[in-house]
């Protein structure tokens, strides 16, 4: 067998309970190689790739590391056939330094020689570009940075078999860019690197060849520069689909929300939100972008009710909310679907069914002791069938649900109480392009009603496409307030790591034309 | 449709217990008409309740050595329950019992004396003996030893051999049993050492080994140089054995526990008495009262003086000892002043068994408090 | 080794797995019973007879099942909250405490009166030695499992020290008892056992009910799923979590009070029996589910008569009766644990 094929994944099969994740699934990757996986959410990338870190066993089918048929029985045997896994979330321990989070769980003696480790890790970064201060505290660095000690660990430890987990999810344009160098210079060096991903551009801009996985079977491997992303989405969801995200075009309305001077701590006493102040009117998509943990939850919260602010106000045609209770301001017509990494936490109760997840919205207005559940039955019937939600019942727990039908739940239920604002975060985070696509049609029918819609969002393509103007947000401040059509993508992408446009001065002229 | 049906399973099983329950009381109804009088031993049953584990090597392994004793003497089975609390459960032990056939029933524990009455009530075919109270009905006996006759053998050692005239008593509850049993160890003590003091510390436990040596190591903390107790265990015994003083034991022979303190042991052998009453029981014979046996009966004695005593111990207490016997010696009788020096009994009077029965003061010499 | 979450459990090998830790625990008692020179089969079946061989030993099954059911029912509305009460012991004997407090003092009341007096008395007890955990979780974010664990430990103090101390009954004669109800304190029986069951059965029906139909019920599944839900649908959390652990409590509360008035007829620190921890173990093995809780609590409880009719009937030490109860327990949650997880060795080829 060809030397260079250092993954071979041969016929592997794979079921859980009664759901076929992996049916004889063919994958190969070679030396020097940057290969994407591929795949709408539910297409068995995960599992595949479980499989090939150990972590799953597969039920049948073989797999072949440098030639060799390999069975794992541990995650710590595929390290030690040279496989690394760098999650889409970074495990690393704040208090301790690049070296000592790249060395923990290694073998060895008890008494560790620093100076070596430190020599060999700074090897390793030159070697492949990871620039990293190995004395560097995690807690002080950036996203970016902290992705770089995870595949400093991974190499440190040997691999030269990569796996990464849709890596550019957390990341600004610009640390995206330093990534894709990166990766391409390990791949020189002689590394095989599996990407998974669902961003079709990045698989277009680094990749080499791809496979697409559909349902749980391979459909096919490409040569990256000899297909589209046309084609692979249409392989991706088995029909033919429109790429383009629609922007409904809106006479923009009335004021709707005013948010004024908002300042607010934490409970470490941390300034999370710092004078925040924007607009948002009737009819209008306003995105918000930002690196995670730039002050998106806590400014949806805060507007929510869910937050305590320091000092400002919040208006809501000309009333102020704050110091109103979540349910008054639930009462006013605010509507926040609020969507976090496990999409679950907040607004579902994922092991209710959809018809105790509708009473979350409307048992306050019912009246009595008692919650009448057969009304909300009608109303989850309803709207089922008008977003074409797939579940095998209102009363199956919605944690069964595929992730584009659970959002299409949470959206549902928001809409369907006629909000006058809503407020969506990561409202397609995880979803497959059809489910997205799903999602940008019911806010854009939104937008047309006159709802005014706060969008929190990570891909900036979608933001670009879908908004009608960004604000941009980084460590708690607004760095830009901007109207879609006049800024670039790289100009945002400088504005999340903090520099300053001159956006505010765009929303300023836009007052002046109401 | 399944909480539905789990409902039902509960309601069935409610009606069928009724069901049985109405049964029930038939067949005991039928059982207590056809009662014969006699009972062969094959088919008699005795019940034992045990306040503590019969290893205790004190006051349950007494009674637990009469129980073997009359198994063997009469062939009967025996049933046994160690550890039974003095609350209510004792009731539903002693119902265990009856439902396994058990028609005597001693229960060895002054605590459960209100429960054995209830069940006397409740079960009046069955021959219950309470031990250490003092309620009586048709078909409840109470029975107990005048412990308090060894109790004052006991102190004669003690106070002979104590030098620095200070005993420590470990004792459990301030209940008239206990009282009695001090007051007279005092008597004794100070019959062959006027100066003698007696120190008690109440634990609120029958059984607690390592309560009881706590107590016990307060005391010896204090100054006393021989520890007497009322206790079921030897906890007290092994406490004055580390602190190398002497110790009097209680229930039975606790030397081997503490070989290198045990002076002597006021002792149990309850086998005669449970012989005697279970066959009158079998005869149909059995009728309620309340023994009291002393040392005339063998019930109560002391255990043999060990080397540690001082001399001319084994000389007083076979002395002390034979005029209990021949009635020449009452342990109560007067003068006896109690702990504010007010004359309890007069000279040339004894106390009557009601009030050494109910018996809640101190005589002097005892330092302590029945109050706690 | 290590442990790995299970991903492909269906219920037929749920089955499977539970009827092999039953098996095996069989098999390990039977070696024990076999070491101590009885005959295993004749031991179990004296067990089964034990506990529900005659109606005098079914009424006795059932008046220990009756507490464990109750007690279960409080612990299960706390433990639906996630709050991880512990402490039902405590309030067990509180509730015991309070009623008895109006049982000692009111008791020429007539029975009508009395009674209904004790049993709000119970829930009022247990209810606020409930209250104070809860309040200081919601308040300061105070362990609960801690709080309530101390909390057993001084209410059973408190009681002993009223025992002890001022509610020592004087006609005791120095023993330290409190004194018996009067007969208008004591719960009446009904079927030869106390009235207690109908009580258990109202309970349950009233709580899943509730749980089920009311919107409190509702808001307490929602605060136990996510308290960041809840919130965000306008809840309030911290009175839904006062609230529902003060009435957790209070179901506590009640056993102490059909304990004492039912079955004990006065208070003794002893009265909770350890009801409050056993029902944890009910709790848990009902997986939380108020109408299971019933035939769980009624088989426990059948364990706990048939290991002590084992003792007297074979003459086996206590110690080792509770070593075969525990042994079964043992197995019984240990495959509970192999249903969530399984193990894999790491070297050696595993047998799929």
């Amino acid at each position: 067998m060809n030397a260079n094929v250092y993954v071979k994944m041969h016929n592997i099969s794979k079921t859980f309970g009664l759901v076929k994740a992996n049916d004889s699934v063919n994958f190969e990757v070679n030396k020097g190689e940057i290969h994407a996986l591929l795949g709408e959410n539910g297409a068995g990338k995960s599992t595949l790739m479980n499989m090939l870190s150990g972590i799953y066993k597969p039920d049948s089918g073989s797999i072949f590391i440098r030639g060799k048929e390999t069975i794992f029985h541990s995650p710590k045997e595929s390290i030690n056939m040279g496989i690394g896994m760098i999650h889409q979330h970074v495990k690393l321990v704040d208090v301790q330094t690049a070296t000592e989070n790249i060395i923990m769980g290694m073998k060895g003696g008890f008494f560790v020689n620093s100076k070596s480790i430190s020599g060999k890790i700074n090897k390793v970064s030159e070697q492949f570009g990871l620039l990293v201060d190995p004395n560097k505290k995690v807690y002080d660095m950036s996203i970016g940075e902290k992705q770089a000690v995870e595949i400093l660990k991974v190499l440190y430890k040997g691999a030269d078999i990569l796996i990464m987990d849709e890596p550019t999810a957390v990341l600004t344009p610009q640390e995206t860019k330093k990534l894709f160098e990166t990766m391409r210079k390990m791949a020189n060096e002689g590394c095989a690197i599996i990407i998974i991903t669902h961003k079709l551009n990045e698989v277009m801009e680094i990749s080499d060849r791809v496979t697409v996985l559909r349902k749980g079977k391979t459909i096919g491997t490409l040569i990256t520069r000899e297909t589209s992303p046309k084609e692979m989405t249409d392989m991706m969801v088995g029909e033919t689909t429109n790429l383009s995200i629609h922007r409904a075009e809106v006479l923009r309305g009335n004021k709707v929300l005013e948010v004024d001077h908002i300042y607010a701590k934490n409970k470490q006493g941390v300034d999370v939100l710092k004078d925040i102040s924007f607009n948002l009117y009737e009819g209008e998509v306003v995105g918000v972008a930002g690196v995670t943990g730039s002050g998106q939850k806590e400014l949806c919260e805060t507007i929510s009710g869910l937050y305590p602010t320091e000092s400002g106000r919040i208006l809501f045609k000309e009333e102020n909310l704050i110091g109103l209770t979540p349910k008054d301001i639930i009462k006013r017509g605010i509507s926040m679907s609020f969507i976090p990494e496990d999409r679950l936490g907040m607004g579902l109760v994922a092991s209710m069914d959809m018809v105790d997840n509708f009473l979350l919205k409307v048992h306050h207005e019912q009246k009595g002791a008692l919650v009448k559940r057969k009304p909300v039955a009608k109303q989850c019937e309803r709207i089922i069938k008008k977003l074409n939600i797939s579940t095998p019942g209102i009363n199956h727990p919605i944690k069964q649900l595929s992730g584009g039908n659970i959002q299409k739940v949470l959206i549902g239920r928001e809409i369907d109480t006629n909000p006058h604002v809503l407020i969506t975060a990561y409202a397609v985070r995880g979803l497959d392009v059809g489910a997205s696509h799903t999602i940008y049609d019911l806010i854009n029918e939104q937008k047309r009603k006159g709802v005014g819609i706060l969008f929190i969002g990570e891909d900036l393509d979608v933001l670009l496409g879908l908004c009608d103007r960004i604000i941009v947000m980084c460590e708690g401040l607004i760095t830009g307030n901007v109207i879609t059509t006049e800024v670039t993508k790289d100009e945002i992408g400088l504005m999340m790591a903090g520099g300053k446009m001159a956006g505010i001065k765009k929303e300023e002229v836009l007052h002046a034309n109401d | 449709m399944k909480k539905l049906l789990s409902l039902l399973l509960v309601l069935g099983m409610v009606i069928s217990l009724a069901a049985c329950g109405q049964e029930a009381t038939e067949t005991a109804e039928t059982a207590e008409t056809t009662e014969t009088t006699e009972t062969t031993a094959e088919d008699m049953v005795v019940g034992f309740i045990f306040v503590g584990p019969v290893g205790d090597g004190g006051w349950t392994f007494a009674h637990n050595e009469g129980r073997l004793a009359l198994e063997k003497e009469l062939g009967v089975k025996t049933l046994y329950k160690e550890s039974v609390p003095e609350e209510q459960v004792v009731e539903s032990e002693m119902r265990n019992m009856i439902d396994q056939g058990a028609t005597a029933i001693f229960a060895t524990s002054f605590g459960y004396m209100s429960f054995v009455e209830n069940m006397s009530n409740e079960f009046p075919e069955v021959a219950f003996f309470h031990c250490s109270g003092y309620t009586q009905t048709d078909n409840m006996a109470n029975y107990f030893g005048r412990m308090y006759e060894a109790r004052y053998l006991t102190g004669i050692a003690a106070g002979l051999k104590t030098e620095s005239n200070k005993i420590g008593y470990v004792a459990a509850f301030p209940i008239p049993e206990v009282i009695r049993g001090i007051n007279a160890f005092t008597l004794g003590a100070k019959s062959v050492n006027p100066d003698v003091e007696v120190e008690v510390v109440w634990t609120s436990t029958w059984y607690d080994p390592a309560k009881e040596k706590e107590a016990a190591i307060t005391l010896l903390d204090g100054g006393v140089d021989i520890i007497a107790q009322h206790q079921d265990t030897a906890g007290p015994q092994q406490a004055a054995e580390e602190r190398g003083a002497f110790s009097i034991g209680y229930n039975t022979n606790m030397y081997d526990m503490a070989p290198k303190s045990h002076l002597t042991a006021a002792t149990w052998d309850w086998s005669g008495y449970y012989i005697e009453q279970v066959k009158a029981v079998m005869d149909g014979d059995f009728a309620s009262h309340a023994y009291w046996g002393g040392m005339n009966d063998g019930i109560v004695t002391i255990a043999p003086l060990s080397e540690h005593v001082a001399e001319g111990t084994k000389e007083a207490i076979d002395k002390a000892k034979e005029a209990i016997m021949d009635g020449s010696l009452v342990v109560f009788g007067g003068e006896i002043l109690d702990q504010n020096d007010e004359v309890k009994v007069a000279k040339g009077e004894s106390l009557d068994d009601g009030s050494m029965l109910g018996m809640d003061w101190f005589v002097k010499g005892v330092v302590g408090s029945i109050n706690q | 080794m290590r442990m790995i979450k299970r991903t492909d459990m269906t219920p037929s090998k749920a089955i499977l797995i539970r009827t092999i830790a039953i098996s095996l625990s069989i098999l390990i008692a039977s070696l024990f019973i076999v070491i101590m020179g009885h005959n295993p089969l004749s031991v179990f079946v004296s067990m089964i007879v034990g506990a529900f061989g005659t109606a005098y030993r079914i009424q006795d099954t059932l008046t220990i099942a009756i507490p464990l059911v109750v007690t279960s029912i409080g612990i299960m509305i706390a433990f639906k909250m996630k709050f991880w009460n512990i402490g039902a012991e405590g309030q067990i004997l509180m509730g015991a405490f309070m009623a008895s407090y109006v049982a000692l003092n009111y008791g020429d009341l007539p029975k009508i009166v009395l009674l209904p007096l004790m049993f709000i008395a119970g829930f009022v007890g247990g209810g606020f030695w409930a209250l104070i955990p809860a309040v200081l979780k919601v308040q300061f974010g105070t362990n609960e499992t801690i709080i309530t664990l101390m909390l057993n430990y001084i209410a059973i103090n408190w009681i002993t020290y009223l025992q002890y101390g001022p509610w020592k009954d004087p006609g005791s004669m120095g023993f330290p008892r409190i004194a018996e109800f009067s007969d208008n304190a004591l719960l009446p029986k009904l079927f030869g056992v106390h009235v207690g069951w109908i009580i258990a059965i109202i309970i349950v029906i009233i709580i899943s009910f509730i749980l089920a139909k009311t919107k409190n019920g509702y808001k307490l599944s929602v605060v136990g799923e996510s308290v960041d839900t809840a919130r965000y649908a306008g809840m309030n959390v911290k009175r839904i979590i006062i609230t529902s652990i003060v009435v957790s409590g209070g179901i506590c509360g009640l056993v102490g009070m059909m304990e004492v008035s039912g079955v004990n007829r006065t208070l003794t620190a002893g009265v909770s029996a350890g009801y409050g921890y056993t029902a944890i173990i009910t709790t848990w093995l009902s997986g939380l589910k108020a109408t299971v809780i019933i035939p769980v609590s009624i088989l426990f409880a059948g364990m706990i008569k048939g290991g002590s009719f084992i003792q007297t009937a074979f003459q086996i030490p206590q110690s080792a009766a509770d070593l075969l109860q525990a042994l079964i327990l043992f197995f019984v949650i240990g495959s509970e644990f192999f249903i969530q997880y399984r193990l894999v060795k790491s070297e050696k080829k595993e047998v799929a």
